[in-house]
């Protein structure tokens, strides 16, 4: 195992720790208004203390337990996101790929013409449709990502599609389900996983992009977005109402690129070591 | 005088020698040929006289003289200076040596501003010395781009460049290997002639000892960073002793002469990681004389004629000629059906439709073909690259339909693929590839039992079972490869261009392995080659062909010793081995 993995898991699973154990790791509920600690300082400045970990943001509301709780709507957002994609993306670049022809050329059309939509103008639009709702900010990200998915591993498909052992497997008698299944999926599969957190980290950013401008979950629940929105507002005054939702997406982002990457590298029997013989 | 010397030289990565106590000398105006095959560690010898080792390669001991200065001491600018200058080289790939993005005579000018040519005189001088090399217009030459040129005009230029700055020695790494049959010789004559007149040394490194005995003064040959055999070009072909140098000689199958067993070395040459735990003669493991001596130590240097020297014990030495084994024959037909006819099937390739939908001009690529093959019968179809051979394999395979024409196979057909890197899915183990075909069966029989069956068929070891290709050598590779399409055994076996690009010990390998199958099991075989010794030691029948038309088909001796058409006559006079002062420079 790499470095790069070791820390990647480290961080996921710090992350996952902290959206499930929330409730009991949050000194507060996120939610509850305290007007009279507003803007209290971080535990290390001179006039902090150990009730806010964090301080408070404008409203008085601990930002250390939004923060925790935050991290759960990201991530359920980014899992169920990057799921949704890889599925509807994955399945047509396959059939596009792999059968070709016809089939191949509507798909792809259909992809151009859904990529030369701005993605972020988009994914507004269908939650204004949509409106507010965990699962509505999932299905408008999932309908505006398919097409990266769809285009990536459309060409690996085709790449694989003209080596020979495919060619092999078809005249050993496989069918067309088993051939993609045993020979086509198992070659994609490291790119799939490597996209797959590459989403993740993708999903994490738009979702705090739409909760920004107060588009995604709705204001009763914590997200990363929100927090950022309040925060901007009285940064001169609390910076760490703003700097702690920043930090916790960095890291979010860097625990799913470094995890994509190394398990492609795990996965991918290419890229392995020769083993002497 | 001695122009280039290794004295016990030794090169190691880490622990591992690279190469072991070489010693060489090439002295002026002489040729010397390096030869063995990939990973022999004949390369890596070109790369140490450059001063191109990768990171972690080291000289521990010996020294490297050029013109009696020690190179391994001197500093890496001083090395870079005699590059080009006074050592030039010759590459194997002459099309990816230049580049494509400027004139030939930008790059020669460019060579001859580093040999300080005033600026004005370059292009005169340029077009003079291709002018030596015997291209035609030197002058337009000049203005020429690379791609423009063929595989042999691009190797005509190099070799101009090489001599242009008048060397002390050429070192020329497979410099015909990229190159077509008739192109190889004119370019090796070409190299002897301008030696001739310049009075250079040249190393020449190559994998073929026939090459090499008609090109060059001395051989050494090379085995696993060893070298095993050297002395003057002509005894150590004619005479060899070391086992390897005779199974090398052995290997390749010939066009003339009785048709021989190729000898049956097990396994290949080891590769680098393998060196490490071969303490003796790293050719041991596949001897079929070894001792308990030589694969503890390696032998000194015995001389067994003035100049001839060989590294094998006197007992063990010759013994590979008694060790062949007894001769398959190819297979004979027998009577009764078919097993694959062709009756006039053709192949058309419809044009590609232009912007307007206007359709383009169609490609015949098979027309009129008929084809019968014998049950028990190899058939080989021989022929130029774009002739319509592999196109036939495709039409047989049901890969392709026949525009017209039928093509009737009343058994099983399968096929070997020519690339076995991508003819098996990286991510299956050989278990699951050899029994690929038990998957899509409805009760299928147990596939471990099944799987031991077929390593035994191949000659592979069971220890392969777990591996995954990338883990496999070449060779092991194709046996699989091979052994996936006899899980359920066909009837008949069509193999495309199965053997190129493998070592000619491996190759022989799977040539036997091939009849042996034929024999066992009374398959048939359609083979498709570019190769025509290698179609004569296998097929009993061949077919030539010539865009997309059979022209001749036949007996293969009779073919091959009294051709009738004109393109089979140029086929064989293409791969005669003339001796290279018969060699008539192009026009």
């Amino acid at each position: 195992m790499t470095a790069k993995l070791t820390v990647g898991l480290v961080l996921l699973a710090a992350l996952v720790i902290a959206a499930l154990c929330a409730p009991l790791l949050a000194p507060h509920d996120p939610q509850v208004q305290d007007i009279l600690n507003a803007l209290a300082p971080p535990a290390w400045d001179a006039e902090g203390s150990m009730t806010h970990p964090l301080g408070t943001d404008g409203l008085g509301r601990d930002i250390l337990s939004q923060l925790l709780f935050g991290s759960r709507t990201a991530l359920t957002v980014a899992a169920a996101t990057a799921w949704g994609s890889m599925l509807l993306g994955g399945i047509l670049a396959i059939v596009a790929g792999y059968f070709g022809g016809r089939i191949d050329w509507g798909i792809t059309r259909m992809v151009d013409l859904w990529m030369s939509f701005p993605p972020v103008v988009f994914s507004l639009l269908l939650m204004v449709g949509l409106g507010t709702g965990l699962w509505h900010v999932v299905l408008a990200i999932v309908l505006v990502d398919w097409t990266r998915f769809c285009r990536v591993v459309r060409s690996e498909v085709i790449v694989v599609r003209r080596r020979d052992y495919v060619t092999a497997a078809r005249l050993l008698g496989f069918s067309h389900g088993r051939t993609i299944v045993r020979e086509i999926l198992p070659a994609t599969m490291p790119l799939l996983v490597t996209m797959f957190s590459l989403e993740m980290g993708v999903a994490v950013i738009v979702e705090a992009t739409l909760s920004f401008v107060g588009l995604s979950v709705g204001a009763d629940i914590p997200a990363w977005g929100t927090m950022i929105a309040d925060g901007r507002t009285a940064v001169h005054d609390a910076p760490w109402a703003l700097i702690a939702p920043v930090i916790a997406i960095f890291l979010a982002i860097l625990a799913f690129n470094l995890v994509g990457d190394g398990l492609r590298t795990a996965l991918d029997p290419r890229l392995r070591v020769r083993s002497a013989t | 005088m001695s122009i280039l010397s290794l004295e016990a030289l030794t090169l190691a990565a880490g622990p591992i020698q690279l190469l072991r106590d070489i010693s060489l000398t090439v002295r002026a105006g002489q040729t010397v040929g390096l030869v063995g095959e990939s990973g022999a560690g004949k390369s890596m010898i070109g790369r140490l006289v450059s001063g191109l080792l990768p990171p972690g390669f080291a000289v521990t001991s010996g020294r490297l003289r050029f013109e009696g200065a020690d190179l391994t001491h001197q500093p890496p600018a001083q090395r870079r200076s005699l590059l080009g200058r006074r050592i030039a080289f010759i590459p194997q790939e002459p099309l990816s040596a230049l580049d494509p993005v400027l004139t030939i005579g930008h790059q020669f000018a460019e060579h001859l501003s580093r040999l300080a040519v005033p600026a004005r005189e370059r292009p005169t001088h340029a077009a003079r010395w291709l002018e030596a090399v015997h291209l035609p217009d030197p002058a337009a030459m000049l203005r020429r781009y690379p791609h423009e040129l063929s595989g042999g005009q691009c190797q005509r230029v190099l070799i101009a460049m090489a001599f242009s700055s008048d060397p002390a020695l050429i070192v020329a790494d497979e410099p015909t290997t990229a190159l077509d049959v008739l192109t190889q010789g004119r370019i090796l004559f070409l190299l002897k002639e301008q030696q001739a007149r310049h009075g250079a040394a040249v190393l020449l490194i190559t994998h073929d000892l026939q090459m090499a005995a008609r090109v060059c003064d001395d051989v050494a040959v090379l085995y696993g960073g060893d070298m095993i055999e050297r002395g003057p070009a002509a005894t150590v072909l004619q005479h060899p002793i070391h086992p390897y140098t005779i199974s090398l000689r052995n290997s390749a199958p010939t066009l003339v002469g009785p048709r021989t067993t190729l000898p049956n070395l097990p396994d290949q040459m080891p590769g680098l990681a393998a060196l490490g735990s071969l303490s003796g003669c790293r050719f041991a493991p596949r001897c079929p004389a070894r001792n308990e001596a030589c694969a503890n130590a390696l032998p000194p240097w015995r001389f067994v004629g003035t100049d001839h020297a060989v590294r094998c014990a006197p007992s063990c030495a010759g013994a590979a000629s008694a060790a062949d084994l007894d001769t398959p024959l190819p297979g004979r037909p027998r009577e009764g059906r078919p097993v694959l006819e062709l009756s006039g099937v053709s192949l058309r390739y419809p044009g590609r439709r232009s912007l307007f939908g206007r359709p383009g001009r169609p490609v015949d690529a098979v027309c009129g073909v008929s084809l019968r093959v014998a049950p028990g019968e190899f058939v080989g179809i021989v022929g130029e690259s774009g002739s319509g051979k592999s196109s036939i394999a495709r039409l047989v395979m049901g890969l392709e339909r026949p525009t017209d024409g039928t093509i009737t196979l009343p058994g099983s057909a399968q096929i070997v693929f020519q690339d076995s890197h991508s003819a098996l899915n990286p991510r299956r183990t050989v278990l699951s590839l050899v029994t690929q075909a038990l998957e899509a069966a409805a009760n299928p029989p147990d596939r471990h039992a099944t799987a031991q069956r077929l390593l035994d068929d191949t000659g592979l070891p069971s220890a392969c079972l777990p591996r995954v290709p990338s883990q496999l050598s070449g060779g092991q590779r194709q046996r699989v490869n091979i052994a996936r399409s006899l899980c359920v055994l066909p009837n008949l076996l069509v193999a495309d261009e199965i053997v190129s690009g493998l070592d000619v010990s491996v190759q022989a390998q799977v040539l036997n392995l091939l009849l042996r199958l034929g024999r066992e099991h009374g398959t048939s075989l359609l083979f498709i080659s570019h190769d025509l010794a290698v179609v004569r030691y296998l097929c009993s029948r061949v077919a030539v062909m010539q865009r997309g038309e059979i022209v001749e088909t036949g007996d293969t001796e009779t073919v091959f010793s009294r051709p009738t058409h004109a393109y089979t006559r140029a086929l064989l006079e293409a791969v005669r081995p003339a001796p290279i002062e018969e060699m008539i420079p192009a026009a």
